[in-house]
This record gives C-alpha cells, structure tokens and sequence, in this order.
C-alpha cells in the first residue's frame, strides 16, 4: 500500500477533541452508576 | 432515478412501515398516561396488550420495514435496477412478511398474545401468533436472498472488484440478520409453536430465553447498521466531502458482525440458570463492539470537520458552525447521532455486568432504547423518509414540507428528552418497566415517582404527548410526499439520493472476503454459546406448562 495516502495533510484537531468529549462523556456516565451501585 | 418497478417495491415497503409507526406511536401516548393514572382503559383493552403492539409495532415492524425499503432503492442505485428473478422473489419476501406482520398483529388486538415483543415463556400466547413471528421471519429471510442474489449477479459481472459500499454495507447488515434469526427461528418453531397448541406439554424456559436473546441483541445492530449505512454513506455527500475512508468503514460493519451475536447473555445477567464465567466472556465480547463504535463516532466528526474546513473554519470547532444546519436532511441525522453518545455510554452501563444490577428491568431501560433505538435509529430513519419518498415518487420536497420537517424533528428531540430523561432518573430511583400505574400501596419511594421536575411520570407524559404530535406531523408529511405533494417537473425540483464517493483503491481485498467472517463469527459464537446452551438442553429443569396472566 502507498504511503502517501488521501488523509495527509488533514488538520483533524477538533476531531480529537471531540471523540475525547465523547470518552469524557462514558466515563462520567458510567461512574455516576458505578457510585450508585457501591452506596446500595 | 432507479426504474420505477423497484421504486415500487420500496414505496410499498414505506407504506407498511408508517402504518405500524401511527398505531404503535399511538400506543405510546396511552401508555404514559396510564403509567402517570390519568388514564384508565375499558376492561377489553389490556396494559399489556398495548405495550405488546407498541413494541412489536415500532420496533420490529417500521424498523424492518423501512429498512428493507432503503435496502431495495439503494442497491438498486448502487448495483443497478433488480432482475426478473430478483424482482420476484422481493415481492413474495415482501408478501410472506406482510402476512406474518397481520396474523401477528391479530392476534395481539384479539388479546390472544399480551406477551410483549419478548414474548418469554412460560407466558404463553396463541399458537398462530408465533406462526405469524415465523412467517415475517421467513419472509424477510426471502427478501434477504432476493438482495443477495442481486449483489451476486453484480460479483460475477465485476470480477475481482470490490462492491460499492452501499452495496457492501447492505449485505453486511443481511449477513448479520441472517444469523441472528437463527436463534429466533430455533426457539419459535422447536419450543414455542409445539408447545402453544399443546403437542408438547412444557417448554424449556431458560433455553428459549437464550435463544431468544440470541436474536435479540444482534437484532438492535439489524437496526442500527442501516442508520449508520446513512450516516457513512449520505452524510458526506450532503456535507459534499468523500467518503472518509472507505477501508475503515468496511472493517467497523464487518466487525459489527462478529461482536454482536455472540453477546446475548447481557440481556440474561440477573438469570440463575446461567454461570458466571458464560456471563463475563460474553460481556467481554460485548465490550469489543466499542471498538467499531468509536470507529464510527471519529469517523463522523471527521466528516464534519474536514467539510468544515473546506468552507473556511478555523480553530479547534469553527466546522461546528459551517455544517449545513438549515438542509433537514443532515440536521435530522445529526440529531440522531448526538442523541446516540449518551445512548451508547448507556448501553455500556448495561453491559457492565454488576452494574446491571442496578438498572435492571427499571425505566432506565426504557430511557435507554428510546434514545438507542427510538431516536438515533428511528430519527436517521426520519430523516432519510424526507427525501426517500420523494425521491421514489418523483414528487417535490417543497419548502412547506421542509419547514415541517423541522418542526418535526425538532418537537421529537424535545418530546424524547423529557421523556426519556425521566425514565433513565426514575429508573436509577427505582421505578420498573412493564407496569401500568401502581402506587405500591402508597409507599414512600413510590410516591415520589410522581414528584420533582425531572424525575416524574408527569414529565414523562408531557415528553409521550410531544413525542405524539411529532409523529403524527411525520404522518403527514409522509402522506403528502406519498400521494399529494406537486409532481416535480424541472430538474432542480427533482430529489436525489444522496450517496457519497468512496475511493476504493487502498481497500483491501479480504475486506469482502465473506467466507472470512461468517467463519469467525461462527467460531466465536460456537466458543460462546456451545457448552452453555448444550448444558441447558442435557441437564434441564422440569419444563414449565404455558401461563396466561391476563
Ligand atoms: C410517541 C412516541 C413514543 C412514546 C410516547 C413511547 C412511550 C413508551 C413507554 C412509556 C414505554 C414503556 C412502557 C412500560 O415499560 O411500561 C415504551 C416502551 C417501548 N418503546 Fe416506546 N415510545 C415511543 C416511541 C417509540 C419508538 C419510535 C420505538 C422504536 C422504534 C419504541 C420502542 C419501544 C420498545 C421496544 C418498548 C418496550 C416494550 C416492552 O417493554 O415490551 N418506542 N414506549
Ligand atoms: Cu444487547
């Protein structure tokens, strides 16, 4: 396969940041339950 | 535009589908304002019976429906218009379906089949309702090779090439509902058809449950997978960028595959007749579907960036702003997209084995496939009937229509935010699914369900009535863009199907290697399932004889 694919050159900045919100966003959800099932 | 015998077909397909969407939505407003007691039902109409036709409605029958209407257009314009044969045997797939889709929904309004769309044993409804499950079965399985025969006739034409994506991803999404329906087919025609008109006398409970769940989870990616057919393949085009990239969207449908079959225990966490090492190597394998997942979140805010930035943005989110907001089309499907990430971080809540204690047959659930299923699916859904229809019937998407269709989306994304935050906060504080009202004898933490803003079945009832009028404005507009709205006779007035370039010639071959991962996904479902469910079947408890509670 060639090196010099059709995504070189692309500025996917906000791209990381956003799928990092999204991470963000599954850990937060997840350890809101995961508080809620140690406190019962 | 494809030849108007396939358009046919499709419009047909559609017709069915928002017939079910306007009784089950119906269902839907009852249902609130009987769990919120505003609202009692004459004695020969049942809380289960409707919750029956609501699930079974809505999420089997518009699901499967449109997407086999999106199937057929697509494929038609992606590998051309459909052969004598292939014609043929659509239409009697398409009948077969049908007339499984009436007999069972006979027999739900007859009251013969309040079992839900679940239908566990040792319920038990008529026989003719699971002969009605096995014939819609059966016939989307007809359909299923209709297609395949299609994209085969294309493989032997195209020697050695890879198919269009559209193409691809379609007979990804076939290949999958194939298999899961072996479960279903298994347990409907083995267990409960001999057992409901009484040849045998007992079921074997955990087994059909097992086998049930066996369908049922790679049955919520049989919806999924067309909306994400549309969120790879339409989006970037009316965003007027490329396909991202076309190899990675091939591996993330292909591994859609392999993860979402073998996985069925995390619907059966809380079941005793289950060890816990099966449990856990399935909620392992459960967890390996995040990996296609987030595939697919990164691919989407790549689209939108880079076509963003061909319009100028700037800095870390300026694309944000240059995304085409006012074209329906695309704002419908970003709605459904953004209503997926707490959807998906919810589904992974589920998964998480003890934490599924916590939300385990609660309204959280509820919550969940309403901004899983109900919104990211059914909004994409939405979205691509704006224009499909159209598109089908050679008619225009006025401006009219489009300000309603704004109007829709926007009442469903308002409706299903009450509602569903509602269940998912009810949830955690304990309220069940599956009831009617119930004040549990005026107890304390009862009572509260029906207090606070946020967290009460009155908010869940004015989210269900919002939810209500957006169908029905979708009604209409399907209704108009179906029969009503004016012919379009200029060419810019015409609809298009938006589909996207995507630049094969990186992609590698053994992508479309089938015999690669049904193999493997046999294999992992052989790993996961052989020895738990042979262990059901050689060391059985008594069966259980059929109950009819209502
Ligand atoms: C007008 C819009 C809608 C309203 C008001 C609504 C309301 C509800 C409510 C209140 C329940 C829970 C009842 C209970 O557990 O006691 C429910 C269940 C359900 N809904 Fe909806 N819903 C709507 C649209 C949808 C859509 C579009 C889908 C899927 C495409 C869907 C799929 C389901 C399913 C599968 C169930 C579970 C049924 C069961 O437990 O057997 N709903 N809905
Ligand atoms: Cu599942």
């Amino acid at each position: 396969m060639s090196k010099n694919n059709e995504h070189d050159g692309l500025d996917l900045r906000g791209t990381l940041a956003s799928v990092m919100v999204v991470g963000v966003i599954i850990v937060v959800m997840w350890v809101v339950v995961y508080m809620m099932y140690l406190g019962r | 535009m494809i030849a108007l015998q396939d358009r046919k077909l499709a419009l047909w397909y559609i017709a069915v589908a928002y017939i079910a969407f306007l009784i089950g939505t119906l269902m839907g407003l009852l249902q609130v304002f009987i769990r919120n007691d505003k609202l009692q039902l004459p004695a020969w109409l049942d809380y289960y019976q409707i919750l029956t036709a609501h699930g079974v409605l809505l999420a089997l029958i518009y699901t499967t429906f449109f997407i086999f209407a999106f199937f057929v257009t697509g494929m038609s314009k992606s590998i051309g218009t459909f052969g004598p044969k292939v014609r043929l045997f659509s239409w009697i797939g398409f009948w077969v379906t049908l007339i499984g889709t009436v007999l069972a929904t006979a027999m739900i309004v007859a009251g013969e089949a309040s079992v839900l769309y679940t239908f566990y044993a040792p319920l038990m409804a008529s026989g003719w309702y699971y002969v009605g499950l096995a014939l819609f079965v059966v016939g989307t399985w007809i359909s299923s090779f209709a297609l395949i025969g299609h994209y085969r006739v294309w493989r032997k034409n195209n020697k050695g090439e890879l198919s269009p994506l559209f193409a691809f991803m379609t007979i990804t999404t076939i290949v999958l509902w194939l298999i899961a329906c072996l479960g279903v087919v298994a347990t409907v025609l083995f267990q409960y058809i001999p057992w409901a008109f009484g040849w045998s006398d007992t079921i074997n409970v955990e087994l059909s449950r097992s086998l049930f769940w066996f369908f049922g989870h790679p049955l919520v990616y049989f919806w999924l997978l067309p909306a994400y057919i549309a969120w790879y393949v339409i989006v970037p085009k009316i965003l007027g960028v490329k396909v991202f990239s076309d190899s990675l969207a091939r591996l993330a449908f292909v591994l859609f595959i392999l993860f979402s079959i073998p996985v069925g225990f995390h619907h059966q966490l809380t079941e005793p007749g289950i060890s816990n090492f099966w449990k856990f190597l399935q909620v392992v394998l459960t967890f390996m579907v995040i990996i296609p997942s987030l595939m697919t979140a990164f691919t989407m805010f790549a689209n939108f960036e880079i076509s963003g930035r061909k319009k100028g943005a700037t800095g870390l989110f300026g694309w944000f702003k240059k995304l085409p907001w006012k074209d329906v089309r695309f704002t419908s499907i970003f709605i459904a997209m953004a209503f997926f990430i707490p959807g998906g971080a919810g589904g992974i809540i589920n998964a998480s084995f003890q934490l599924n204690e916590v939300v385990h047959n609660t309204l959280w659930i509820v919550g969940h496939f309403h901004i899983t299923v109900g919104t990211p699916v059914a909004m994409t859904f939405m979205g691509l009937t704006f224009w499909l229809i159209p598109y089908l019937t050679g008619r225009k998407f006025t401006k009219s229509m489009q300000i309603l269709a704004f109007v829709q989306i926007i009442t469903w994304s308002i409706g299903m935010l009450l509602m569903s935050t509602a269940q998912h906060i009810l949830g955690l504080l304990g309220a069940p699914r599956r009831t009617a009202y119930s004040n549990y004898n005026n107890h304390p933490s009862a009572m509260e369900w029906f207090d606070g803003i946020l967290t009460s079945h009155v908010t869940m009832a004015v989210g269900g009535s919002i939810l209500f009028l957006s169908a029905m404005i979708l009604i209409y507009i399907v209704v108009m863009s179906m029969f009503l709205s004016p012919k379009a006779v200029k060419v810019e007035d015409q609809v298009e199907f938006p589909m996207a370039e995507s630049d094969k010639t990186h992609t590698p071959k053994w992508l479309e290697n089938w015999w690669i991962w049904i193999g493997i996904a046999f294999a992992l479902i052989i790993i996961a399932y052989a020895i738990p469910l042979s262990s059901m079947i050689m060391h059985a408890p008594p069966g259980s004889e059929g109950f009819k509670t209502w």
